[in-house]
């Protein structure tokens, strides 16, 4: 299945600023995907949360075939 | 003329043994009477500066000295403060924060507030720590800190005008080496939502702090320094100093306040499910992307930050007609998805008129938006409708002046409006503070935050969607360890506001800050320490507004929170049972060692002083 990945915030920085269409596998967690483009979430200080289509949800959610993945940064300030 | 100096205090500091005189103070604190037009120069309480160090802290415990409880909030024994740091006016960057303090007519509380730009380093460098204005000027004028020299002139000519041609006028008379802070119409007519703006669009915002300005008759407060903050080590110091300002402050992570601004933080908020939308009767907007930051920033003509800011949060956006610094993430939510409106130069256009009417966007917003629901729901007519931005810069105006019976009532705010024409639960508010633009369904700790800061609904206080959503570091729906969440976020921030460095320095750290504090003050300071003021600096206000009969009474959150299931969203089917909202109360009072009441131990309060 394709979805696309896109990066915000500091994110864009360190990743890249263009969405990214992946091909991966059914049952691909947010996670995983990530991780299949060489982003390790785990390891970087400045990661914050990741929504589907708009929708914040668990890093281990499992993606559908045409879904919009964001990656965040923590937000700082008010 | 020039203030007389009491040099009977200087005489007993040295005398006394238990005082330290801390560098990067300048051990003066100049108050003005403007009843009597006299000032006086008196040294700073040094043992006050080392258990709350400067800003925030320092002036909420100087208030708890100064002023009796029960006074009256626009009666001239409310004093108003504007307080530095030690940090204000060294090379530290973003500290150039100034405290802006007094007792709140909108929630009857302290109230501190922060305003960037440039005064707060004039205040400094003119020799002070501290202004404390007391008393009322028997008719309209403005007070000139010149250095030594303190001045009162006349506001004829000024009063009843919109504060950026009043600054505008001030600083071409006055020269661009002044900074000036004014008030608005709204000030001069006391409205619970009037703030002070300086540099044109920085803003001591909330709590109504532009109506004590008012109440004094001070329309403008023009400030020159010339001077300088003596640090040991300098050389050493600075470079230190630089040092930290390219490992922590110039990191990666800080750097998105400078390409975006506040308002990126749209996005994030839009997908946490933290949005409000139509005065928090839902979260998130489908048409979010028409005001966003990509469809603002190409319009953006400049960058801006306060004196020592090394990260220029502000953005000069130019949309056909309208010209403004901003629009920042609250202004947007509020004139945008939270009024139900698309149109980002609209939302642009509320936030100049705001500014120039002395108007907080939050609150003036948060009570706009009820009085539209008000109006569509039939409870009670207000004549303005969902979408109808332009009607709100227009009502705007008309609050500011108090025009007539409807919109002097929403200049009193949303609780004193829901209290005459009913939504009382709808009325988004805590003590008579609007809320930020945090939808607490989908943050549950927000709720408590927002019900337990120190001077109602405020979002600097405890940023709980910090670690429920941005960082998704603990569950955002459930109430269990939510007492220590909001603690340590509000601990932290406590702390860092009494340094008086900026909220946008998001990566700093007790080490960094306890560092910062030990170069300039000679003093040594340790992480423990800051932990230990930030905590003290909570109780102290608590202990200020148990003093004027505030508990856990007050500590409240609107029933649309705790009664209506957010609809949309990643957060909907989320509403906050009351017996969690109890809960996580139990839980922070517990933490701090209250009682089961809200109030604060006898003996607690005496350790604190």
């Amino acid at each position: 299945m394709k979805v696309t990945i896109a990066m915000r915030g500091t994110l864009k920085k360190r990743y890249g600023t263009e969405e990214r269409i992946v091909e991966v596998p059914e049952g691909t967690t947010c996670s995983q995907a990530l991780e299949a483009i060489g982003i390790k979430y785990q390891e970087d200080k400045g990661f914050g949360f990741v929504s589907v289509n708009s929708m914040r949800c668990d890093i281990e959610t499992e993606l559908h075939d045409g879904d919009y993945l964001k990656a965040f940064s923590k937000v700082y300030g008010g | 003329m020039k203030y007389t100096i009491l040099r009977d205090k200087y005489e007993q500091q040295a005398a006394d043994p238990n005082q330290t005189i801390m560098s990067a103070y300048q051990n003066r604190v100049l108050r003005i009477n403007l009843t009597e037009k006299k000032a006086t120069v008196e040294p700073l309480r040094m043992d006050f500066a080392e258990k709350y160090v400067g800003s925030k802290g320092l002036v909420i415990r100087y208030m708890y000295e100064d002023m009796a409880p029960g006074i009256d909030p626009l009666g001239p024994e409310n004093n108003l403060y504007l307080t530095t740091g030690p940090m204000t006016g060294t090379p530290i960057p973003c500290s150039g924060k100034l405290s802006v303090a007094a007792k709140s007519p909108a929630t009857g509380t302290m109230n501190d507030c922060s305003i960037g730009g440039h005064a707060g380093i004039r205040i400094k460098f003119a020799g002070y720590d501290m202004v404390v204005f007391e008393g009322q000027l028997e008719e309209p004028g403005i007070v000139i800190i010149d250095d030594d020299e303190i001045k009162f002139e006349s506001a004829e000519g000024l009063w009843g005008r919109g504060s950026h041609e009043v600054e505008a006028e001030l600083i071409d008379r006055f020269g661009r080496e002044f900074s000036c802070m004014s008030i608005g119409p709204a000030g001069e007519n006391l409205s619970n939502m009037a703030c002070i703006n300086s540099d044109y669009y920085r803003q001591a915002g909330r709590g109504g702090i532009g109506a004590v300005m008012g109440s004094k008759k001070m329309k403008a407060i023009m400030i020159r320094g010339t001077g300088s903050v003596k640090i040991p080590n300098i050389k050493e110091g600075t470079d230190r100093i630089l040092e930290l300002l390219h490992q922590s402050c110039l990191d990666e992570e800080n750097q998105f306040i400078f390409d975006v601004g506040t308002f990126g933080f749209l996005e994030a908020c839009q997908d946490g499910g933290i949005m409000p939308y139509k005065n928090f009767s839902d979260t998130t907007d489908e048409n979010w992307t028409e005001y966003n930051d990509a469809a603002v920033l190409p319009y953006r003509q400049g960058k801006r930050g306060c004196g020592s800011c090394g990260l220029g949060c502000g953005n000069f956006i130019k949309m056909g007609d309208v010209v403004c610094e901003g629009p920042e993430y609250e202004t947007t939510a509020v004139a945008g998805p939270n009024a139900g409106n698309t149109d980002p130069k609209e939302i642009l256009r509320y936030n100049m008129v705001c500014d120039d009417m002395g108007l907080d966007t939050i609150s003036a917003g948060d009570t706009l938006v009820w009085a539209m629901e008000m109006t569509e729901t039939g409870q009670h007519d207000f004549g303005i409708h969902w979408g109808e931005t332009n009607k709100m810069c227009e009502y705007i105006e008309k609050m500011a002046r108090r025009e007539n019976e409807m919109f002097s009532d929403l200049a009193d705010g949303v609780k004193i409006a829901a209290e005459k024409h009913g939504g009382f639960d709808i009325a988004m508010q805590v003590k008579g503070l609007e809320y930020p633009q945090y939808e607490p369904r989908g943050s549950w700790g927000m709720a408590m935050s927002y019900a337990v800061s120190d001077r109602g609904a405020c979002h600097m206080r405890s940023y709980a969607p910090n670690e429920e959503v941005f960082a998704a570091s603990v569950p955002p729906y459930t109430a269990e360890g939510k007492g220590q969440v909001v603690y340590n976020l509000g601990e932290f921030n406590a702390i860092k506001f009494s340094c008086c460095i900026c909220d946008m320095w998001g990566t700093i750290d007790y080490a960094i800050m306890a560092e910062l504090l030990t170069i300039i003050t000679g003093k040594e300071w340790t992480e423990d320490d800051m932990a230990a003021v930030g905590r003290r600096v909570i109780n102290i206000a608590r202990a200020f507004n148990q003093r004027e009969g505030f508990n856990r009474q007050q500590d409240t959150v609107p029933k649309r929170v705790i009664r209506d299931a957010l609809k949309t969203g990643p957060a909907a089917g989320q509403v906050i049972p009351p017996e969690a909202f109890e809960s996580m109360l139990d839980q922070y009072y517990e933490v701090l060692g209250w009682n089961k009441d809200g109030t604060m131990p006898d003996e607690l309060i005496k350790s604190i002083l």
